[in-house]
């Protein structure tokens, strides 16, 4: 466990000084820092150094720290994935155990053949039509910004669900619920590709677990298919669909930065598109370091999670530590 | 569990509640650009002085809504010497200037604070003249030779000759009350530029906080007049026209700015809607660098006017929010004269007279505009490109040139462009801020005078008109002035535009004044049935 754990941080810091290399050249290089005969190697120190010490530099538009805007911009974005990915679960985990129960029946090929539908539009597309289409059917719902501006929430932990809630004092649960109704197309855009994926994830594992032998032991015992479903096969699809969903967790954030650009959602792609618009362009190693730090240690989170929850994962992992100490013995 | 249920319930409930009086003394305004100031004497963008003018500050005089006559702001009475030089104004008692986290007035407005504001834009020794530079207040610098101070209620205005339009420039925008006290505070703490983007005036609102995306106004309680019955006003910008009506129908927006011109007709559907549209002077223009050949000659000026649709221009690219027009002064002005001879479409003729002047049509045109201007709101792009097709079509080449500000400026004065198309934006009533800054010799290009037009026949005029102290005389000069600018071409005027607004129909007393911007003070909301 420990050794487990050890290669996982050693992983951290070799990507994290490739992706400090990276920012340090492209924040060095549009200011001209690069070029003369500075010292590359002291100058990234005092880069990692700055960076350490929350010293990130400053935004050329309103002069405030780059980093509290970057980590609130991405607060918001991180709002708006945990929210889709509430609701995809809801939806498609259920679909996806019909469609994969019931393999090349009608309802899997109902079900897989909205999927492929959906996964086939744009999400850009979606956005700009989810803007116009609700209003069509007469529901009035809020299509820009994250919040009316009639609400003045001050900014205490960045995720503005958890900050409305905290202003409750001044304007009871409105802010909370305005904020809240200007989530909803957003959050269905979002969900939508989730859903897509989450269903396949789940038809996938499930159909594979159906036909292992000790599904077919379990249907010999006796055991009704209910049964079969909630004590082994559920237990069993999960770690897989988990792990597939973590290599997804770049895909979704890169999504639901596009979809803010189209409904103005103050989060980190309107942040960035506004930043490069203005020529603030710090803020672009901001990002990449916020980002791909947050894709780094929840990769790493979701890994360790999945070893506690499935004893399979952990086998298999001491097997390759194994492996490769034989291998290390031979060579 | 039950308890629960109920307690969120009700909470449900008293959210409900307090949302409807939330929003009634609330206004969301959705404008098109961020103000470039809060300060009417250094901006003249339409997005300034909505932010500013009515909101934040009060004119010594304003021009009534309804009988266009002149009427008491700040200053209660005014009265003119015999010889008509001087001009007494008395000034109104008790009137607070606006506090801020930084500033708290010390004493009542006063003629101190009226010296100020004006020395400011005439006098170059004061430490605050350096901070605005700009022509569109060149009229004040015409008129005034000083200002001074009776008593601390008493201000007397004189000036260089008799002159009957003091009182439109005083009713202009950029003749606001600042405050002397906050400027003398700012100057002290070496912070002078703070005057004009955290503004202190005496106007019915005060500027709270602002950012590029949001300004936040709050009604200001010690207002000396009818206090505004909105608590909240915020300005929230929204540079797509299409997504500022969506924002109107969905409730985010209670009044909205310039909607798109194609929706307009759509929008004049809607019954929960009302469409204002207030005419105003401002007017789209094509100018010839009249100092470059081949717009140098004069019939080649003349024949590629002809050669420009503007009836399908206007109609295609404006709708219902422009009208076409032939000369430069709306015909709202009192100087407008409606003899001047109109130009009308004639590609073949256009092309005829091209050639028997040897014009060189393998030459390219270089049509020049601004893009993202922020000042005035038509669509340039599309009418150089309409522009573009029409010149094709009798077979002269041409080549546009979208510039940002900066760029566009060094290019103007560079004088490398053959036609440029853009607009002006008119604050004052009086035809001279239009006249002087297009055609005097003495403007500068980026100052307005874009067609380099310099001939001392209109300069005569225009000092004529300006200094003649007869009013039909005046209007006997302005009139010449037209037609020897309609006959000499420097600018083909295209069209006036209207200023377009759209609100919900629940918002009662908005009133948008053409020339200074909208004016949010007797603005109320009543409850949707």
């Amino acid at each position: 466990m420990f050794i487990y754990l050890l290669r996982r941080c050693n992983l951290i810091f070799i990507t994290a000084f490739i992706l400090t290399v990276l920012t340090f050249i492209l924040e060095h290089w549009h200011n001209g820092a690069l070029s003369g005969e500075s010292n590359y190697v002291s100058a990234y120190y005092q880069y990692i150094k700055a960076l350490l010490e929350g010293d990130w530099g400053y935004s050329i538009v309103d002069k405030l720290p780059i980093l509290d805007k970057g980590l609130i911009a991405f607060a918001s974005t991180l709002e708006l994935c945990f929210l889709a990915c509430l609701c995809a679960s809801i939806i498609a985990i259920p679909l996806g155990i019909f469609a994969g129960l019931d393999r090349n029946h009608r309802l899997d090929y109902i079900i897989m053949s909205i999927v492929l539908i959906t996964l086939a539009l744009p999400v850009f597309w979606m956005s700009i039509l989810m803007t116009m289409l609700p209003h069509f059917f007469g529901f009035n719902l809020p299509i820009d910004g994250n919040i009316s501006p009639i609400y003045e929430v001050p900014v205490r932990t960045g995720f503005l669900l958890i900050d409305s809630l905290l202003s409750v004092n001044t304007y009871h649960f409105d802010a909370f619920f305005d904020h809240l109704a200007h989530l909803i197309l957003p959050t269905i855009v979002l969900s939508l590709f989730l859903i897509t994926e989450i269903i396949r994830l789940t038809r996938h594992s499930i159909s594979i677990i159906m036909q292992t032998n000790y599904i077919k032991a379990a249907k010999a015992k006796g055991l009704s298919r209910l049964e079969i479903i909630f004590r082994h096969v559920l237990k069993n699809a999960l770690p897989s669909i988990i792990h597939q969903l973590r290599v997804q967790i770049s895909t979704i954030i890169s999504f639901a930065m596009t979809i803010e650009i189209v409904f103005s959602l103050p989060g980190a792609g309107t942040w960035l598109y506004n930043s490069i618009n203005n020529a603030d362009y710090i803020a672009l190693p901001t990002a990449i370091l916020i980002i791909s730090g947050f894709i780094l240690i929840s990769s790493i989170l979701i890994d360790i999670f999945l070893m506690l929850i499935s004893p399979i994962k952990r086998e298999t992992l001491y097997v390759n530590i194994k492996n490769k100490c034989l291998h290390m013995f031979y060579f | 569990m039950r308890i629960l249920i109920v307690f969120v319930a009700s909470l449900f409930l008293n959210g409900c509640y307090q949302k409807e009086s939330e929003k009634i003394d609330s206004l969301v305004y959705c404008t098109e650009n961020a103000p470039l100031s809060f300060n009417p004497q250094i901006a003249h963008d339409v997005a300034t002085l909505d932010a500013s003018t009515y909101q934040l500050y009060n004119r010594l005089i304003k021009t009534d809504p309804i009988s266009q006559s002149f009427v008491a702001d700040l200053a209660t009475d005014w009265s003119i010497s015999a010889d008509k030089l001087s001009y007494t104004f008395y000034l109104r008692k008790k009137v607070q200037f606006h506090q801020s986290e930084r500033f708290t007035p010390s004493r009542f407005f006063n003629a101190d604070d009226v010296l100020f504001s004006f020395k400011r834009l005439l006098d170059e020794s004061t430490a605050y003249y350096d901070l605005y530079q700009d022509s569109f207040t060149m009229p004040l610098h015409y008129l005034l030779r000083d200002i001074q101070k009776i008593d601390d209620y008493t201000v007397k205005f004189i000036l260089k000759k008799p002159n009957a339009t003091l009182l439109a420039n005083l009713a202009a925008p950029y003749s606001v009350i600042l405050s002397a006290e906050y400027a003398q505070q700012l100057s002290e703490a070496k912070d002078n530029e703070r005057i004009d983007y955290s503004p202190i005036g005496t106007g019915p609102y005060q500027l709270k906080n602002a950012t590029q995306a949001l300004q936040r106004y709050e009604a200001f309680p010690r207002y000396w007049g009818k206090k505004a019955q909105i608590k909240h006003l915020i300005y929230a910008v929204t540079p797509s026209s299409t997504k500022r009506y969506t924002k109107l129908l969905s409730g985010e927006c209670d009044v909205i700015t310039y909607p798109a011109p194609s929706q307009l007709k759509q929008i004049g559907r809607n019954s929960q809607v009302i469409l204002n549209s207030t005419p105003t002077e401002n007017v789209i223009y094509l100018a010839f660098n009249t100092q470059k050949y081949p717009f140098k000659r004069l019939q080649v000026r003349k024949s590629i006017s002809l050669a420009i649709d503007r009836q399908t221009l206007v109609k295609a690219l404006f709708f219902q929010s422009a009208v076409i027009t032939n000369s430069l002064l709306s015909n709202r002005s009192w100087a407008f004269n409606p003899q001047v001879k109109d130009v009308i479409y004639n590609a073949q003729e256009s092309r005829k007279q091209l050639q028997n002047l040897n014009f060189d049509f393998k030459q390219k045109l270089i049509i020049l505009i601004a893009k993202n201007d922020a000042a005035i709101s038509p669509n340039f792009p599309k009418t150089a490109e309409f522009i573009q097709a029409n010149l094709a079509e009798i077979g002269v080449n041409s080549k546009i040139i979208s510039l940002p500000p900066r760029e566009l400026k060094r290019r103007l004065v560079r004088a490398d462009y053959d036609i440029y198309i853009s607009g002006m934006n008119i604050q004052s009533n009086d035809p001279d801020s239009l006249f002087s800054s297009l055609l005097s010799c003495n403007i500068k290009v980026l100052e307005g005078n874009t067609s380099r037009w310099c001939s001392p026949e209109t300069d005569k005029l225009l000092t004529a008109a300006r200094l003649e102290n007869r009013f039909t005389q005046r209007i006997l000069n302005y009139y010449k002035l037209q037609s020897f600018v309609q006959e000499m071409r420097p600018y083909l005027a295209i069209a006036h535009v209207f200023r377009m607004d759209a609100f919900n129909i629940n918002i009662k007393g908005l009133y948008v004044d053409p020339l200074a911007g909208i004016n949010f003070q007797h603005v109320n909301k009543i409850k949707e049935p």
